[in-house]
């Protein structure tokens, strides 16, 4: 028997012990069932040692950026997640300039600290979390439907920074008047934004800063120093 | 066995490490020394030049009295009041905002009482 022969009848070998054919004995089936499952086990291990490797390899750190086919699949698991129902929900609030600032002054509050006024998501906090906050104004996230938004706002996403809304403070309507910001965020002016900056939270450090420099640009001279950290 | 398994555990927890988020933005406070195509350069309180670099998405708001106004680059002049909040980038400083008082709107609020 050449290489060749060896090579073919233990490939054929393997085959039969993996795939055995139905006409063989209960005893040799039930073995080769076991073997299965050993196998798939075994194939389980490598890839949870794959994963574990992979994540000390980037230290558990949220700074990284999560790859465009764990992005993918994220979005399709939430996409599964949302009830079709949910999805097909309509605003039920009427679009007016009040609604609009409601949620403007609403999101400046609740909800810039991770996303920024603008929804970019370039902040300290969103830069930090794993995955990042998306921009809101791109298509990814004005593609989706009314109620999907809602539902996200309402709900959350599990294993990300956004949490759920919904029952913890104000109300449907709220969330409903948030959806409708998302979408103006593309066409945000410069005025709306200089509105939300002052309903933004700050600390007791960012508000003397904050002062320090209004007092200097109404004319009084500089106390602090001229460059500053500033944690937002 | 099970002693080993334990430090190899505990090995693994301690890799495992929070990463404390820093803020990344700088603010600028001077006047406006010298204003060129792509940046401005502000004279700080403690007389250093910094240059900021301007970018397309710079916003400009102008403060007039207790209001802010959205404003632009040609707005603004040598010698006029500003409060750059920027994010450094390498060894440059890129400007998100600038807000600045002209120097009659300067002069006018200090010598309000």
């Amino acid at each position: 028997m050449d290489t060749r022969d060896a090579a073919t009848l233990s490939v054929r070998v393997a085959f039969c012990h993996w795939f055995p054919s139905p006409f063989v004995d209960y005893h040799e089936h039930a073995m080769s069932r076991s073997n299965v499952i050993l196998l798939v086990l075994l194939a389980a291990v490598a890839l949870a040692i794959l994963a574990a490797a992979s994540l000390l390899h980037n230290g558990l750190s949220s700074r990284a950026t999560p790859t465009s086919f764990e992005a993918l699949l994220a979005r399709n698991a939430r996409h599964l997640a949302i009830p079709a129902d949910a999805r097909k929900k309509q605003n039920p609030i009427a679009a007016s300039p009040e609604n609009l600032r409601d949620a403007r002054l609403h999101f400046a509050d609740h909800c810039a600290i991770c996303h920024g006024n603008e929804g970019t998501g370039d902040t300290m906090i969103g830069k930090g979390l794993y995955p990042k906050p998306p921009d809101l104004r791109a298509a990814e996230t004005q593609k989706l439907s009314d109620g999907e938004l809602f539902w996200i706002i309402e709900n959350g996403v599990r294993f990300t920074g956004m949490p759920a809304f919904g029952g913890t403070h104000g109300s449907e309507e709220d969330s409903w008047k948030l959806v409708q910001f998302i979408r103006h965020l593309p066409q945000l002016s410069t005025d709306e934004r200089m509105e939300m900056e002052r309903y933004n939270p700050k600390g007791p450090g960012d508000r003397a800063e904050e002062n320090e420099e209004e007092d200097f640009l109404h004319g009084v001279p500089m106390q602090q120093k001229p460059e500053s950290s500033h944690h937002h | 066995m099970r002693a080993k398994l334990f430090t190899l555990l505990s090995a693994v927890l301690l890799m495992v490490t929070v990463v404390l988020a820093h803020g990344d933005k700088k603010h600028v406070v001077g006047t406006v020394e010298k204003i060129n195509a792509g940046s401005i350069v502000v004279k700080t309180a403690d007389g250093k030049s910094v240059e900021v670099k301007l970018l397309a998405s710079t916003m400009y708001v102008s403060r007039v009295g207790n209001e802010d106004k959205s404003a632009q680059l040609s707005d603004l002049e040598v010698g006029d009041r500003v409060v750059i909040h920027a994010t450094p980038n390498g060894e440059t400083l890129e400007a998100n905002e600038v807000k600045f008082s002209t120097k009659g709107a300067a002069a006018a609020a200090k010598s309000k009482p």
